[in-house]
């Protein structure tokens, strides 16, 4: 009997090990192998000494499809030709799933899996929890220049006035507009000149509807969520200061004006309603099939409209009579973590990502980005001759960038999607009239802020 | 029977209430055996659940926890308008979700409970969206009931040929009918369950008491209100239970579908307590609101329980 519960004891005691061994972090960090073969793998062939071919290795993280992944994977390439001293591991994941993975690994502080260089959006939330690293320092060492990041950009990035991320690039709003359509409704091509008023007319002559009302062209097509556009051009603002609130400024004649014009546009059948645009797949859809004249968007559908050979051109996006050129500067940035233990070559690999001649050129040159940095726009990466015609037009919105589309505050995401939004989304969906909701938009929105101790 | 050697043996245990003193006829193996699983529930959900209790008292962001609030992050729950907005979203799809349900879920048992042709087939179509992937069946869905759709097109197209002023509703971008198509995906995907249990409940009524009912001259619906009805009583108490308890942890449906959206107007709570945990980054937040839900819900089956004496008919007495 004895032995018999003996033996009981011993068996729950090794199921218990079993289960905390297995919840246990392993003993040799599995990232450190692949690294420590690598060498002697090479060594026959190189011939080089193997304290010398002993590279630190990285991991950099990103999202994105197969696709961008092997994007990423070359430039990383063209890094480790000129860098053998660091090799660079990648981490991918889908979108949907980035985010979730990477705040548990931060969440775990095992400094051998939690990435050294990540691509990170919104930059201000991270930097308040402490998970990233204050680049300041690093910036001072090197020398390195932030007067050639648009105007604005870099505070997409910062926390507390200091730099936690560099901007991969910049998101630039343009009007794409299609020439065929333009033709056939016998309307003059939009141009620097262009107001509001021009934008309305020429929509009511491009929108074609059936007979019983329904819009079969669109002239425009925007996702409501870029309505800070319009908001800024008129003058007008979402917030007093966005990265020490005090107040909601969407109540202001100005954004009120702005966004009436804008629900006005679709209320009238001429922009497509926000829900539509998503049912029907988005604007690169819509205008692909020639469902919208026109679309504002950034520069992420030049590639696309040019491999489907739209003839089409972009303009600069009109302004209201009296009003400002205005694009909100803004981008996914590189960013290091505070938890690296490889900080230097992490600090090596974002510089060089972030330079001309670097990382910029290469994801320039291969149509993917509108770059971060003044210096590459105006270099051949940018400026070739595929279409569309008139990048001077991108570069006129670029350089009138600045803030004023989002929050660079850590509840930033909060306030929007908890209050801002489902306010803008019933105005978008022809539900509540502007003049009416903003008011008490503004109400809650300045709650919130109170809420959070804001203005501090 | 064994129902009367049981309490003594329940007395027995009593005297020796020391797990660890290991006698052989106390079935030691049993231990054992429930080991894997029991450990593995300790670790991964009461463990996790209990946390979670601590978590709701604190201030607890990305990167762990910031300060002991106590109770704050439910009092400012009570004040939260975004979470009332998704509590009464949740509470609306509790009234249609679970009656219609089981209406809809009954109707078709007692339909297919009869000898009607292909009646096996009836039943595996039923069921289909029952083991189908959520995910896949709402994007069907939301194809389906877009404005672009086919729904849309059959019905405008209706409208056009009858001349009437028919047309389809803005089922997923207007705030008004957002919530109808959670519930409609939620009923395609659930109605099957419901059928089975019910058709399961069906077969158990014993024929003699309709043939008896049929004797006295009772009708169609006055076998079913009172033979049926009350013999299938604690199935549906059952489904009931279970129903409720799934409309309020309603999630995937209207995540995928709508993503709660447009303006909150499809947001159940559980939803919430995702965007507080995990856009937010606001643990505290989220886990005093999946504490509060769970007493919610912990309540709410505690009142069906001592209501059910009033309806539910047990056949053992």
């Amino acid at each position: 009997m004895r032995t018999k519960s003996l033996f009981v004891a011993l068996g729950l005691v090794l199921v218990l090990a079993l289960v905390v061994s297995a919840c246990a972090p392993p003993a040799t960090p599995v990232s450190e192998a692949p690294a420590a073969e690598q060498p002697a793998a090479e060594q026959p062939a190189a011939e080089q000494p193997v304290a010398e071919a002993e590279p630190v290795t990285i991991t950099w993280a990103f999202w994105g499809s197969p696709e961008e992944a092997a994007s990423h994977q070359t430039v990383a390439d063209a890094f480790m030709v000129e860098h053998p001293e660091i090799k660079i591991e990648v981490w991918n994941q889908p979108w949907e799933d980035y985010f979730t993975k990477i705040q548990a690994l931060w969440a775990s502080g095992d400094s051998a899996t939690i990435p050294d260089v990540a691509f990170l959006w919104p930059t201000p939330k991270y930097a308040a929890e402490g998970v990233l690293e204050n680049l300041d320092s690093y910036i001072k060492d090197a020398g390195y220049d932030l007067g050639d990041y648009w105007p604005g950009l870099l505070e997409s990035a910062s926390y507390q006035g200091s730099v936690y991320g560099f901007p991969r690039d910049i998101e630039v709003n343009v009007l794409y507009y299609n020439k065929d359509l333009f033709d056939a409704a016998g309307v003059a091509y939009p141009d620097e000149n262009w107001t509001w008023d021009d934008l309305q007319a020429a929509a009511e002559k491009l929108t074609i509807k059936d007979d019983s009302g329904n819009t079969t062209q669109y002239a425009l097509a925007m996702e409501g969520g870029k309505y800070a556009k319009w908001v800024n051009q008129n003058g007008g603002g979402i917030l007093d200061d966005y990265v020490n609130p005090s107040k909601c400024m969407m109540d202001d004649p100005k954004s009120v004006e702005a966004i009436t014009f804008f629900a006005d546009l679709m209320n009238n059948g001429y922009a497509m309603r926000d829900a539509d645009l998503s049912q029907a797949g988005g604007d690169a859809a819509v205008f692909s099939s020639d469902q919208a004249a026109m679309i504002i968007q950034n520069t992420s559908r030049v590639s696309a409209f040019n491999a489907a050979g739209k003839n089409y051109d972009v303009a600069v996006v009109p302004i209201p009579a009296g009003g400002q050129r205005w694009n909100g500067a803004g981008g996914a940035a590189w960013v290091m973590s505070s938890g690296s233990d490889n900080k230097d070559a992490a600090w090596t690999f974002l510089q060089w990502l972030q330079s001309d001649g670097g990382g910029e050129s290469l994801y320039t040159d291969r149509g993917e980005i509108f770059p971060a940095l003044q210096s590459v726009a105006e270099s051949p990466a940018f400026m070739t001759d595929q279409p569309p015609a008139n990048k001077q037009g991108i570069i006129d919105e670029a350089a009138a960038s600045g803030v004023g589309g989002f929050g660079y505050f850590p509840e930033w995401d909060e306030l929007n999607s908890s209050v801002i939004s489902p306010y803008l989304e019933s105005i978008w969906a022809g539900e509540a009239n502007p003049a009416e909701v903003l008011p008490e938009m503004c109400q809650q929105a300045n709650q919130f802020l109170a809420d959070n101790g804001y203005p501090k | 029977m064994t129902s009367e050697t049981a309490p003594a043996e329940l007395v027995r245990s009593k005297e020796k209430r020391n797990l660890f003193r290991w006698r052989p006829d106390q079935q030691w193996e049993a231990y054992l055996f429930i080991a894997p699983s029991l450990i593995g529930f300790t670790v991964f959900v009461f463990l996790a659940v209990a946390a979670s209790l601590g978590i709701s008292a604190l201030n607890w962001g990305l990167s762990g926890p910031k300060g002991f609030v106590g109770l704050e992050n439910y009092i400012q729950l009570l004040r939260d308008r975004v979470f009332w907005k998704a509590f009464g979203n949740t509470v609306f799809y509790i009234v249609t979700i679970v009656p219609l349900q089981l209406a809809i879920g009954l109707a078709i048992a007692v339909a297919l409970n009869t000898a009607i042709r292909a009646r096996d087939t009836f039943r595996m179509v039923y069921f289909l969206p029952v083991v189908t992937t959520i995910v896949a069946g709402a994007i069907v869905f939301r194809l389906i009931l877009s404005k672009t759709g086919p729904l849309a097109g059959l019905v405008n197209g209706l409208g056009d040929l009858l001349n009437l002023p028919l047309a389809m509703p803005d089922m997923l971008g207007s705030t008004k009918y957002s919530k109808w198509s959670v519930v409609i995906l939620t009923l395609w995907k659930n109605v099957g369950f419901t059928m089975v249990v019910y058709l399961a409940a069906l077969q158990g009524v014993p024929q003699e008491l309709y043939d008896a009912a049929h004797v006295d001259g009772a009708s169609g619906w006055q076998r079913f209100r009172n033979v049926t009805w009350p013999l299938i009583s604690p199935t549906t108490f059952f489904l009931f239970i279970l129903q409720t308890i799934g409309a309020f942890q309603l999630f995937t449906e209207p995540f995928v579908m709508t993503r709660g959206g447009p303006a909150q107007s499809s947001m159940p709570v559980v939803q919430y307590i995702y965007d507080n945990a995990f856009r937010f980054t606001r643990m505290g937040k989220a886990s005093a609101i999946a504490w509060f839900l769970f007493i919610f819900i912990f309540g709410f089956t505690l009142v069906q329980n001592i209501m059910q004496r009033r309806w539910v008919h047990y056949e053992t007495e």
